[in-house]
């Protein structure tokens, strides 16, 4: 595990071609990092410092600062439901609560077998199509308990199907 | 911050003009003025932030007509200010004509009082068991400007870590950050390692490193001066004691060339049985030398002088005797060798003790003074073209140019290395020429390289390359020498060439231009003066004399071929600090007092002469090395010794014409100096106060107008290398296992595994992985087991092998080896 793959090459490379110095890349390669590792590992931190050229310590700040950036190890599926109250009116609360159950997770947890972490977010700016929910950044919306449980299942089987 | 003074403008502040210097930063011009404006994030060595809003004044400007230009009147005939709408925090504020400021208003008033109550909603107002309580500067603006109570509920109080260490040095109590960042700037800005940044955000915010080791920089001492609050403490000053219990001794660091001006805060002490001790080093401005900073080192370097290792009573022949005993033991064997007497003297023995010993040895009739350690030749060369009087590294910048050759600087002298990458950062050319990869190279604007041994060949022939003709249309032009990787004639050979350069391109004789060179210990440049040479010590190698008097000088662990001609010598004479191999072998020892036990005085690599004075008690029977060596003479009849350290010091002053004008009451001279750090810790951090002396700076030959005579350049042949062999490269590291750093136990978790560096092709070649056990054969000394570093750093064909890592010593300077696995498996270190 490592940004040094070959998958990640081309981007990265793109990525610097975009700035004139190295360390206004930062962000997106942390990005990156946490596409590879799931989380910003201090792996993942050591790396990015390396192509940047800054001190790790600096990495590390802007890791802590942004929000989008994990520094705890998530799930496979990070699921962020909005539970601002225009998602709330339209039962994204309770819609969040049953879905904790149903996963058997405390909120910011993460399944005991790795695949999915839940927890909640601000406004994602999808108010008319709540109770919505981000997984690695994507929006699935106009969901209820039911097509959250097919979803979840889908996953599940892509998440078979990719180990194979 | 050097400010132009030639131009200045008009502010009012408070109703009243003044002039002040065009372009000054608010607070610092207030501050010039006697008009203390408080401060938690503003420092005058660092860019402002505005971040504590500590420093809010009310602020406007004289109104102009848009049309006209012309200063609008109010109804009175006063001319109109237009005031900001709201408080403007003045250490973002540059002052310009017009300006109008009022610090003295109700509106201003509350401000204060309300930043100070909001900053302690979250501290957790510890300030009996605080380290910093006493000197701090929240305690200090509380007091002034605080509420007095509080609106806090005491139980909604954030409580966090207060024990976090961000590295083996430096504590931080997360409780009482008030995230001013002056100690992330510090590291940013001035020491140029931003290994601490601030992590998350809100009422998370938190001081983190993420360095390897932890705050992983030379100079993080200097943040707990600055930090405005007890956030972050020494490891060393921890619980030692209270500030208002301490007497601050002015002082000089023995570590380096620098010789950075110290402050060190003794108390009586139970632990020493009562005596007065250090407790900590602190840095003590001199604007021309260190500013207000100092390194690790010598922060945290003391505990030598009150060390187990102190050799604490007078010994002949390995038996404790008097000391009246011992000095006519002494005294006999000289008086019995005629002339046929040396000394070899330490690079940090003061200039007292030198001239002394100097003395003691003339009487004798004899001429032979040598210098050691013997690694730096050209100290004349210095005293000749070295960096002209008035020098300041502070003010070269931008069409400046620096350039450091055959020098780790920041292992050798750190605080230099801290100031001339300010000077590249003000705009300034660093040009650092090595053979191998240093720390250095992060700091320089541009690199250069040459092959072991052609040091010499590549300053003599800079003239002619593009190099060359950049340095030599710099409008102030520094060369900073070293002697890594070269031998005493080489560094003589490059020491030539680099004042041959000054000299032809015109850049000696007046102020930031010169030669400077990082000389081993704090008074090489004293030894020059008082006679005492490098070839003098090499001389007494090759004929050695019947009796050697050896002064605070570790010959046994600094160089493996003393076995060799030391067995000659009939008797040695020891004047030590330690007792240590050189003592057993000596057939008198005579202890000497440290540089905290007594005054005296040293002369720094940029050749001022800076005093310093008696800080704790005396160990055991150590005396003074000057009254050792004049008691001697006295039992020889060379007349009585001298009182006190002045009175030698005064008979220096007629002697040496150097020291014209560097007696001990001038030395003590002091200057108000920019920025003020006086008793008001908030603005400067806790610096202390210069009121031992600025120093004198000795003129340079050139200076003087005086004939120059560098003499002809001998460039030596390269070593040749045989088959099977490598050139081995001893070089310095600042954290290292001397007797004068040992006893810092503090420090050992930084100190090195000893090691070499090679380089990954030799390793493949040599069948050496990176961390295997080897060992360094090399002709006359024992073999020396390192583990292997492979990496890209040592060049081709070269074993850089730091001294004073092992136990074994490794050779003085450049040498030629081998380097061959030892036989079983190593373990690599995780």
């Amino acid at each position: 595990m490592s940004i040094h793959d070959e998958k990640y090459a081309k981007r990265i490379e793109a990525t610097f071609a975009k700035y004139p110095d190295k360390r206004s890349a930062v962000m997106p390669l942390l990005y990156i990092a946490q596409e590879e590792y799931g989380w910003v590992s201090p792996e993942g931190i050591e790396e990015v410092a390396q192509y940047c050229d800054m001190d790790p310590t600096q990495v590390k700040s802007i890791a802590g600062f942004y929000t989008m950036y994990s520094e705890q190890p998530k799930g496979k599926y990070w699921l962020q439901v909005c539970n601002d109250l225009p998602c709330a009116l339209r039962g994204a609360d309770e819609f969040h609560k049953q879905l904790k159950e149903y996963l058997n997770v405390e909120e910011g947890g993460t399944t005991a077998d790795g695949m999915f972490t839940v927890e909640h977010v601000m406004c994602l700016a999808a108010c008319d199509k709540a109770p919505m929910l981000q997984c690695n950044f994507h929006f699935v919306e106009n969901l209820d308990m039911e097509k959250m449980k097919a979803q979840i299942e889908q996953w599940r089987a892509e998440a078979k199907a990719e180990k194979k | 911050m050097v400010t132009n003074i030639t131009k200045t403008v008009t502010i009012y502040i408070d109703d009243v003009s003044y002039q002040v210097p065009a372009g000054a930063n608010l607070v610092d011009a207030a501050k010039a003025l006697g008009n203390d404006i408080p401060v938690f994030c503003y420092h005058p060595k660092m860019s402002p932030v505005g971040m504590c809003r500590m420093c809010l004044v009310e602020l406007g400007s004289i109104e102009k007509d848009r049309a006209t230009g012309e200063v609008v009147l109010d109804d009175k005939g006063q001319p109109k200010v237009r005031w900001f709408p709201k408080l403007q925090t003045a250490c973002t504020t540059n002052v310009s004509d017009g300006m109008t400021v009022r610090t003295n208003t109700k509106q201003v008033d509350q401000a204060r009082e309300n930043v100070v109550e909001f900053l302690l909603t979250s501290h957790p107002l510890d300030c009996p068991v605080c380290d910093k309580g006493g000197e701090c500067p929240l305690q200090n603006l509380t007091m002034e400007h605080g509420p007095g109570k509080t609106r806090m509920n005491f139980a909604d109080k954030m409580h966090l870590d207060k024990h976090v260490p961000l590295g083996d040095l430096i504590f931080l109590d997360e409780e009482r950050c008030i995230q001013c960042a002056r100690c992330i700037r510090f590291q940013d800005e001035v020491a140029g390692d931003d290994v601490l940044a601030f992590h998350e955000r809100g009422r998370s915010l938190q001081i983190i490193t993420n360095s390897e080791p932890g705050f992983d920089s030379y100079f993080s001492g200097n943040t707990t001066d600055i930090c405005p609050v007890g956030a972050l403490t020494t490891a060393d000053f921890r619980f030692g004691a209270r500030p208002w219990e301490l007497t601050n001794v002015p002082s000089i660091c023995p570590q380096c060339p620098v010789g950075c001006n110290t402050s060190l805060s003794t108390r009586l002490d139970r632990d020493a049985g009562g005596r007065a001790i250090i407790k900590r080093v602190m840095p003590r401005q001199n604007e021309q030398v260190n500013e207000i900073w100092i390194c690790d080192k010598g922060r945290f370097g003391h505990h030598f002088s009150r060390g187990a290792d102190r050799l604490q009573i007078p010994m002949t022949g390995n038996a404790p005797a008097s000391l009246t005993r011992a000095l006519q033991v002494a005294a006999d064997k000289l008086k019995a060798a005629g002339s046929d007497v040396a000394v070899i003297a330490g690079s940090s023995m003061s200039n007292e003790d030198l001239w002394a010993l100097k003395q003691l040895a003339n009487g004798l009739g004899s001429e032979r003074l040598g210098a050691w350690p013997p690694t730096h030749a050209g100290a004349d060369l210095v005293a000749q073209v070295g960096v002209g009087k008035g020098t300041n590294l502070s003010a070269l910048g931008k069409g400046d140019a620096v350039l450091i050759i055959a020098s780790d600087l920041e292992e050798e002298a750190p605080v230099w290395r801290l100031r001339i990458n300010q000077a590249r950062k003000r705009g300034a050319i660093v040009v650092v020429a090595n053979a191998r990869k240093t720390q250095m190279d992060e700091f320089a604007s541009e690199t250069a390289t040459f092959e072991y041994g052609e040091a010499p060949k590549f300053m003599a022939d800079i003239e002619a390359s593009d190099l060359g003709k950049k340095l030599a249309a710099a409008n102030n032009l520094i060369i900073l020498t070293g002697a890594d990787g070269l031998t005493l004639v080489e560094s003589r050979a490059l020491m030539q060439s680099a004042a041959n350069f000054l000299i032809k391109t015109g850049h000696i004789g007046k102020a930031n231009n010169g030669l400077m060179s990082a000389f081993p210990g704090s008074n090489a440049m004293g030894l020059y003066y008082m006679g005492f040479t490098p070839e003098a010590t090499l001389d007494i190698a090759q004929k050695p004399p019947k009796v050697l008097i050896v002064a605070q000088s570790d010959l046994i662990a600094d160089d493996p071929s003393v076995g060799e001609w030391l067995t000659k010598v009939e008797t040695i004479i020891s004047l030590t600090l330690f007792n240590d191999a050189l003592a057993g072998l000596a057939t008198v020892a005579l202890p000497i007092q440290s540089f905290a036990e007594r005054d005296g005085t040293f002369v720094n690599g940029e050749r001022r002469v800076q005093r310093f004075y008696t800080a704790q008690g005396p160990i055991g029977e150590a005396t003074p090395a000057w009254q050792v060596a004049g008691r001697i003479g006295e039992l020889l009849g060379q007349g009585k010794v001298k009182l006190s350290a002045a009175a030698v010091m005064l008979d220096i002053t007629k002697s040496v014409p150097a020291f014209e004008g560097a007696r001990y009451k001038e030395l003590a001279h002091v200057e108000p100096q920019f920025p003020m750090i006086q008793k008001d810790v908030y603005y400067g951090g806790t610096a202390y106060e210069n009121t031992g002396g600025l120093g004198v700076q000795i003129p340079t030959a050139a200076d003087q107008g005086e004939t120059l005579n560098v003499g002809e350049v001998f460039v030596p042949e390269t070593p040749k290398v045989g088959k099977g062999k490598m050139l081995i490269i001893p070089t310095q590291v600042l954290y290292n296992r001397e007797r004068t750093f040992q006893s810092s136990e503090l420090m050992h978790p930084r100190v090195a595994d000893p090691y070499a560096e090679i380089n990954s092709a030799d390793a493949k070649r040599l069948n050496i992985n990176n961390g295997d056990m080897v060992e360094i054969a090399i002709a006359g000394a024992s073999a020396i087991r390192v583990r292997a570093q492979v990496d890209g750093r040592a060049p081709k064909g070269a074993v850089i092998l730091p001294r004073h890592l092992a136990t074994n010593a490794v050779p003085l300077t450049a040498t030629v080896g081998s380097i061959s696995k030892v036989g079983q498996a190593a373990v690599v270190e995780g």
